[in-house]
């Protein structure tokens, strides 16, 4: 893939952090890579290999200590509306209904009330919460916080989805309802998605690549294409292979 | 690098204090206040190393520590005991629940006259309302302390063959020490806080005693020397539990992760 | 001073199906009536000093005539209440409207929490009836000491709560609503103040009971009126049945303001609980 297609391109990226901690501080170091345009990727790695960390820099909450994050060429400086972003718990503003989260994004880029009701509507028929718009988080279960979540994100009609272990929470049964969900919304709205996980089976289940970090620092430990058709099997020995060969690169 | 933070953080602290005795100094050399009833930094200083030999010092401060010690060890004593049986003992717990809630809302102070009528105009009075200080809110934290254990915590130690005063003894009590500390910690400020005003109303000696005759006597900075003693005792006194009670014995619970 | 928790079951010991549900207050009520019972009991046998301790049979005439004659002559029931009440009102407003913002400044400036924190702890660590000296030296004995008196105790913790209450919002909301493109100021106001309120609410309640503790003391001279003043001229005219009377009033009065706070807090914030899941 030429450089020059690329939506998001991580550039030689280091990450230095002083919290006193040698071992922990050097969460990144000499990161490279780009991601296509509407590709779906996975970065997955053992516990402080920096996942988070290079998410959170491409989200433009962090800065790289050394080295550049490139998004349509041009450099990440702050976070934005482009770059949407989904957090492990949910973090929906609890004193707003549902329905007033998702439209938090549009509200303050000045968009009409109309307008941005009807839109808000529309994500809502998406991610299949009709009837729960007006409800409060509180009084909605994990996986619908996070389809609200994830609605939310996708509100600001951003390019890039950012999603760190956004299932982490969910229970078995729940987290693979809501892989599913994602597949469906992704393929309906085509954006260009860096999901952080721990499980290397939901990787391979959602991503047409899979990025490996190994910890201490974090580096960059293997790339590797995954071109099964979906929807996939577990069970599939092209998966199952898939798996070993991450497992291995992880471990 | 971590340095330089660590000083960024203290320095801009104490040019706060710094800032704020300047501005008091200034307020009271240039007069924007009547001085002879808004003195100075310096003057208070001043005062306060000069006007009373040490042991007239130690004598009040001793005093009202006494008070505070006696009243609140009453008042913890009873309020820890009563809420762990009340916790424990369902039946009692409710039983004891009606008067305490009853007579929780009146202030310590409030019941200044009765306990002059009871206890008449000696020391008794004075405890009785630093007891009191103490002992509503270390017998409700206490209660709440008990009642809020995780069952789990209990289910767990009946597969392991505990029971009866030895649950309450290893489980219990100190799954609800926790709690039982944040009532002693209010609770002594609350002590503090009546003991003040007990001797500022009614007292031969201490530390109120000695703001109160200052008034009479109109010298302000002892008015203010001892408003600052009073307050430094109470800082020390609190960072003392704080440190001891919660950092270390409690550090299982109120420790840093 | 808190209003009445919920009545816990030991969750300690294994529960047994009881035969009849009786109701928790049921339990507290009766022993109350029963205390009450036994108090008049002795007092008629002569076991309690009826000057010690009036019995409840005294104590309702007392109430009555609080009431209707008033004590000292003219100054009833409700004067007394409405003078403790008017004075809290003023105090706490003024602590409030001075503390809020000044809080929220202080909890969103790093620079000046750590310039404020050493003067804000100290502050709050003065005992504030030891400053009553001061304040008579400063305004007299009239209203504005008691006023300033509530407002010192109340100002210190609704400061520290707000600035905790803003320091203590979950990062994590910051974050999402950057990454959803809200500038600072929208950030600020749609983000970081809803967040603190529930944190806000609870030391303004701690702020309200402390007043009212305060207020008892500070109106133990130099007034007549009030709830506090009140049982101090009854102790001077040895009628410690208006005294006890008088701590009753207190209680009530104490017992309302919890409830109307929790009634306030649930109406304003019912999406409050939900808060503390995400802090981790």
């Amino acid at each position: 893939m030429k450089t020059v297609d690329a939506k998001i391109i991580v550039d030689r990226v280091t990450k230095q952090f002083d919290a006193g901690d040698p071992e922990r501080d050097l969460a990144l170091k000499d990161v490279s890579l780009a991601i296509a345009d509407r590709q779906f990727v996975s970065i997955v790695g053992r516990s402080g290999c920096g996942k988070t960390t290079l998410l959170n820099m491409i989200a433009g909450l962090l800065h790289p200590s050394q080295g550049e994050i490139r998004v349509n060429g041009v450099p990440v400086t702050a976070p934005g509306p482009e770059r949407g972003m989904v957090f492990q718990q949910s973090a929906l503003f609890p004193w707003m209904t549902a329905i007033d989260n998702i439209e938090f994004g549009p509200k303050n880029q000045g968009v009409d009330k109309v307008t941005r009701r009807q839109q808000a509507q529309d994500l809502i028929e998406l991610v299949r919460l009709r009837g729960f718009e007006h409800k409060y988080p509180r009084e909605l279960s994990g996986g619908m916080q996070q389809r609200v979540a994830i609605a939310r994100a996708l509100a600001n009609d951003p390019d890039i989805l950012l999603m760190d272990e956004p299932f982490g929470a969910l229970d078995e049964l729940t987290r693979s309802e809501m892989q599913q969900e994602l597949l469906r919304i992704w393929q309906a709205r085509q954006k260009t998605v860096v999901f952080v996980t721990h499980s290397i089976s939901e990787a391979l289940f959602l991503s047409d690549r899979v990025i490996v970090l190994s910890p201490h620092p974090g580096r960059l430990r293997a790339d590797i294409a995954v071109p099964l058709p979906r929807p996939r099997k577990r069970t599939d020995p092209a998966f199952m292979a898939l798996y070993e060969e991450i497992h291995s690169a992880i471990f | 690098m971590n340095a330089q933070r660590w000083q960024h953080g203290l320095w801009v602290s104490w040019l706060g204090v710094i800032v704020v005795l300047i501005v008091w100094q200034a307020v009271n050399s240039f007069e924007i206040v009547n001085p002879r009833i808004f003195p100075g930094p310096v003057s208070v200083l001043e005062t306060a190393l000069t006007r009373f030999p040490l042991e007239t010092l130690l004598g009040h401060i001793s005093a009202s520590l006494m008070r505070v010690a006696a009243g609140f060890a009453l008042g913890a004593g009873l309020g820890i005991t009563l809420g762990i049986l009340a916790g424990w003992y369902r039946i009692f717990g409710k039983m004891l629940w009606g008067p305490i809630e009853i007579l929780r809302p009146i202030p310590p102070l409030a019941w200044i006259p009765i306990a002059l009528i009871w206890f008449g105009l000696g020391e008794s009075s004075k405890i009785f309302i630093i007891f009191l200080g103490a002992f509503f809110p270390i017998i409700t934290n206490t209660y709440k302390g008990m009642a809020t254990i995780d069952p789990m915590l209990i289910r767990a130690a009946q597969t392991m063959g505990v029971r009866g005063l030895k649950m309450l003894a290893q489980i219990a009590i100190p799954a609800a020490l926790p709690d039982i500390a944040i009532g002693i910690r209010v609770g002594w400020s609350l002590s503090f806080g009546s003991l003040v005003a007990a001797e500022i109303l009614a007292a031969q000696e201490g530390l109120g005693y000695m703001i109160m005759y200052a008034r009479e006597l109109g010298e302000i900075n002892v008015i203010v020397y001892g408003i600052i003693l009073i307050g430094v005792l109470n800082l020390a006194t609190d960072f003392l539990i704080y440190e001891f009670l919660f950092k270390r014995r409690l550090r299982w619970h109120f420790g840093q992760r | 001073m808190r209003s009445s928790e919920g009545i816990p079951g030991g969750a300690a010991r294994p529960t047994r199906r009881a035969r009849r549900r009786i109701p928790d207050w049921l339990y507290g009520l009766g022993t109350v009536a029963a205390l009450l019972a036994l108090w008049e009991f002795a007092s008629v046998q002569g076991w309690l000093g009826t000057h010690q301790l009036p019995p409840p049979s005294k104590l309702a005439g007392t109430f009555q005539q609080l009431l209707e004659r008033g004590f000292p002559r003219g100054l009833t029931a409700d004067v007394h209440i409405w003078a403790t009440l008017w004075r809290i009102i003023r105090g706490y407003a003024l602590a409030t409207t001075l503390a809020l913002p000044l809080g929220i400044l202080i909890g969103a400036s790093p620079l000046l929490d750590r310039a404020t924190a050493p003067v804000i702890t100290f502050a709050r660590s003065v005992a504030t009836i030891s400053l009553l000296p001061l304040a008579v030296a400063w305004f007299g004995v009239g209203e504005e000491t008691r006023i300033f008196l509530i407002t010192y105790a109340c100002f210190w913790i609704i400061l520290t709560s707000v600035v905790d209450a803003v320091k203590g919002v979950p990062a994590v909301y910051i974050r999402a609503a950057e990454t959803l493109g809200a500038s600072r100021r929208q950030i600020f106001f749609q983000v970081m103040l809803p967040a603190s309120l529930p944190r806000i609410f609870a030391g303004m309640r701690v702020a309200l009971g402390v007043a009212f503790l305060v207020i008892v003391a500070v109106e133990m001279i130099g007034t007549v009126t009030g709830l506090g003043a009140l049982i101090m001229e009854a102790r001077t005219f040895y009628r410690s049945d208006i005294a006890v009377v008088g701590m009753i009033f207190i209680a009530i009065i104490g017992f309302a303001i919890a409830k109307v706070l929790d009634i306030a807090e649930r109406l304003l914030l019912p999406w409050a609980s939900s808060l503390d899941e995400v802090q981790r």
